[in-house]
């Protein structure tokens, strides 16, 4: 195959199907964290309209405290979780912990490091991150 | 990696705190004018924030141009990558920390 046609650039990155869950990590992982850089932005601006006033406080409070703001909060939540419990996840593994002992590779060459625990890893990310978005929802909506 | 590990565990542990401010005086209330108001001017929580500020904005921008630089490679491209994530990162830090002194200093 030439060259020219195994280049599919960020769609060829971006396909989370080909490599299993930890290419799914990998992918959420960056777009949460770009879903985050773009919250915090957001945040700085909002919390600055705290220099206009009471008024000024009140009207920015008014867009966001509504039902569309408390469900694109609950996203910032499920971003916020599974970035840090898969963060902390990659730090462990950076720092060899959970990624097994060095062996002979053999075929059909499984890396080590992709292992059941990481997996778990990643799994226990998605599930936390759920559970921390219904509860912000539980305390958004509840009020 | 060491800054970015770094500032990802201080900022999960200053976050949290932040978080918690919210959820023990009641999500609605805490939003409320004067609370904020007084959050803001309570010093030790005034720092916590400029440090939440100055730890996430570095983690942030180094986080967008690690995926920056992973997309695209070359001498320029690179320099150009990291020079603007440093200026938008030192941008952040300015214009939050404006909020943070002015609102603290009373000059509201």
């Amino acid at each position: 195959m030439p060259q020219d046609e195994r280049k599919e650039g960020i769609g060829g990155m971006a396909n989370p199907s080909r490599y299993g869950i930890e290419r799914v990590a990998y992918l959420l992982m960056r777009l949460s964290g770009l879903g985050l850089l773009a919250y915090f932005i957001a945040h700085i601006y909002e919390t600055s309209n705290i220099l206009r006033g009471q008024v000024g406080w009140n009207e920015f409070l008014e867009l966001t405290q509504t039902t569309g703001g408390h469900i694109f909060l609950a996203i910032v939540i499920a971003m916020c979780v599974f970035h840090t419990v898969n963060g902390v996840r990659v730090m462990l593994g950076h720092g060899g912990v959970g990624v097994g002992k060095p062996a002979r590779p053999d075929y059909p060459y499984d890396p080590a490091s992709q292992n059941y625990r990481h997996k778990i890893g990643i799994y226990s990310a998605i599930i936390l991150a759920a559970i921390a978005t219904m509860y912000g929802l539980a305390v958004m909506f509840g009020e | 990696m060491k800054i970015h590990y770094g500032t990802a565990l201080a900022a999960v542990a200053l976050v949290a705190v932040h978080i918690l401010m919210r959820l023990t005086q009641g999500f609605a209330d805490s939003l409320e004018y004067e609370n904020v108001l007084a959050n803001y001017k309570f010093i030790p929580y005034a720092i916590m924030l400029e440090l939440i500020l100055i730890l996430l904005a570095v983690h942030g921008f180094n986080g967008l141009r690690v995926i920056l630089i992973e997309l695209k490679q070359g001498p320029t491209y690179e320099k150009a990558v990291s020079y603007g994530c440093l200026a938008g990162m030192v941008g952040l830090i300015a214009y939050g920390s404006r909020t943070i002194i002015m609102t603290n200093m009373g000059m509201v």
